[in-house]
């Protein structure tokens, strides 16, 4: 097949629908020779079952990843799914992360569509997260992991992440009948996939969410506290011990699994002495 | 030089394998041993991930043999082969110790768009000569050897220097890949195009057949066949199955089933079918090797 005809193949089935008056301009546009535009318009009913089978593949594929999402948004998704075809299209091998590229390019188009609900991109992001977190990467081979130690960064499992939304949308039912309204509260969970391969879900405040995004990104749990209390105007010492009981329970549910090996721990940042004083003080 | 394909087709059982689906996993892995010759998977759905999926396929590969069979190489697009892709790929298939790897003949992806269908491509000389050196390339990469299978294609594009047929011919005669015959592409190709299926296949360069597929298809308000992998194997299919295998000899044989997944015992009941026809065909040729060899 030349270049030309497999341009304009690609614009058939991922363009706009076409009858034949639109195909002559396609065929104008990518030059195509007489054979192909003859061929195409000879087989143009052959050529648009293509347009079905790829639509079908990515939209089952979608289904799958964010159903509530296409099911509350209807055809405003179906319109926006459209675009990203036409502009964009997938780039992704892999099915399962086409859900992640759509997301990404249709997020700056529902921010500034009044007909798209304000909460929309939190649910499909929320919704995809389950694929994603279920398919991160596994650990890297063991490392020798330490006891807990401030100067040190942590180790949690690979597949860990912090997200944060504007709205509840983790409250919401998982019914795709459902269409009750998301509450608009700033929202950070803690995702995780577990020794079962199941994806967990806690909810954060937002001293713990900063925390555990410093500590996620390797800095060491010293300066991830102080800057984590710092922003929320508490002192490192008065939060210390809820901190403590979160990381014990992180652990025991086997998301964190001990402080970082030296070479993560080289990357925490370093602390002045005022710092440390502040977080030496009594509760 | 990595062998030929050929050369490595004894590394899976002639018997009848099955593609394995996620809906039926655990029941694989749990239950008790499934008279099925090998399970046949998509790299893609286990590459570049963690989790329950590439552990679980590692179980499977415990119990039984496993082949894989990917979706998105592109080996006929006009840019190559994606190479971070077929690294991965490499490492994949070698995690699965995969005796080859096979792809479709066809258009994946476009100017950096993945079209996750299978697009035809346009059976030329140059289509062949770019194919062939593309096939062979991806096997020393892979370490291992590789096949195409003849896809299902609903249009044809320009120019249509040759038949699928001669394409086949020119394209085998210049790599050492391996051909993976889909019995019922050649059946639904047939009946959209108007031509007849067993003289086609007969022409295909059979020798090289190192792997057959074997699936249902659907048929549209509009007569046409759609190869969906979503319904049993029309009886008709079964026919040129036979009539295809009496060619080959013995060869690995697959069931495929991609949509509509019945229950395993129905798979397992369709696989038996396959069998039978499989035995069939090749007690056939069996005797008939025997009666060429007595008259000469």
């Amino acid at each position: 097949m030349h270049a030309a005809l497999e341009r304009a193949l690609v614009e058939l089935v991922h363009g706009p629908p076409l009858g034949p008056a639109e195909l002559a301009k396609l065929a104008e546009r990518h030059a195509l020779d007489a054979e192909s535009r003859a061929g195409l318009a000879a087989e143009l009913e052959q050529w648009l079952v293509y347009r079905t089978l790829v639509r079908n593949t990515l939209k089952n594929a979608l289904a799958l990843a964010i159903p509530r999402t296409l099911a509350r948004l209807g055809a405003l998704f179906d319109e926006s799914f459209e675009r990203f075809l036409a502009e964009r299209g997938p780039r992704t091998h892999y099915l399962r992360d086409v859900t992640s590229e759509l997301l990404d390019f249709v997020a700056p188009l529902w921010r500034a569509d009044a007909r798209v609900p304000p909460w929309s991109l939190d649910l499909a992001r929320h919704e995809a997260l389950e694929i994603v977190v279920a398919s991160l990467a596994d650990p890297p081979a063991a490392h020798e992991l330490g006891a807990l130690d401030v100067e040190r960064g942590l180790r949690f499992v690979e597949a860990a992440r912090v997200v944060r939304y504007d709205y509840a949308v983790h409250r919401l039912p998982d019914s795709t009948a459902d269409r009750s309204t998301p509450a608009r509260e700033p929202t950070a969970l803690f995702v995780y996939r577990d020794g079962e391969h199941d994806v967990r879900y806690l909810e954060l405040t937002p001293l713990a969410a900063d925390l555990l995004e410093q500590l996620l990104a390797g800095v060491s749990l010293k300066t991830a506290l102080v800057e984590a209390a710092a922003r929320h105007a508490e002192e490192p010492a008065r939060v210390l011990p809820s901190v403590a009981e979160l990381l014990a329970d992180l652990a025991a549910r086997g998301a964190l699994l001990g402080a970082a090996p030296d070479a993560l721990a080289s990357r925490a940042t370093k602390l002045d002495d005022a710092a440390i004083g502040r977080e030496k003080g009594p509760p | 030089m990595t062998p030929s394909a050929t050369a490595a087709r004894r590394s899976l059982p002639n018997g009848v394998g099955l593609g394995l689906r996620w809906e039926f996993l655990e029941e694989v892995l749990d239950g008790p041993p499934l008279d099925v010759a090998f399970f046949e998977v998509s790299p893609e759905n286990y590459m570049r991930r963690g989790g329950y999926y590439p552990a679980a396929l590692e179980r499977v590969g415990q119990r039984y043999p496993l082949v894989t069979h990917g979706l998105t190489l592109s080996i006929g697009g006009q840019a190559p082969p994606d190479t971070e892709y077929v690294n991965e790929l490499k490492d994949e298939v070698a995690r699965l110790a995969s005796p080859w790897h096979s792809d479709h003949l066809a258009v994946t992806s476009s100017a950096g768009r993945a079209l996750h269908e299978l697009f035809p491509l346009g059976f030329t000389h140059d289509t062949a000569r770019r194919v062939a050196d593309r096939l062979d390339a991806l096997a020393d990469t892979l370490g291992r050897p590789v096949a195409v299978e003849n896809i299902t294609y609903y249009a044809r594009p320009a120019p249509r220097e040759l038949t699928e047929e001669e394409f086949l011919a020119e394209l085998f005669a210049r790599t050492r890949a391996g051909l993976l015959l889909d019995v019922n592409n050649v059946f639904v190709n047939a009946k959209n195009h108007g031509f007849d299926a067993r003289a086609a296949l007969a022409a295909f360069p059979l020798e090289r057949v190192v792997e057959v597929h074997v699936a249902g298809h659907t048929r549209l308000a509009s007569g046409l066949l759609l190869d969906t992998h979503g319904a049993p194997i029309a009886p008709e299919v079964l026919e040129l199955l036979g009539y295809a295998l009496e060619r080959t000899g013995p060869v690995p044989v697959l069931l495929e089933r991609d949509n509509d997944v019945p229950p395993l015992a129905t798979l397992c009941a369709e696989v038996r079918a396959v069998r039978a026809v499989c035995e069939r065909a090749w007690q056939a040729e069996s005797a008939t090797q025997e009666s060429h060899a007595r008259s000469a």
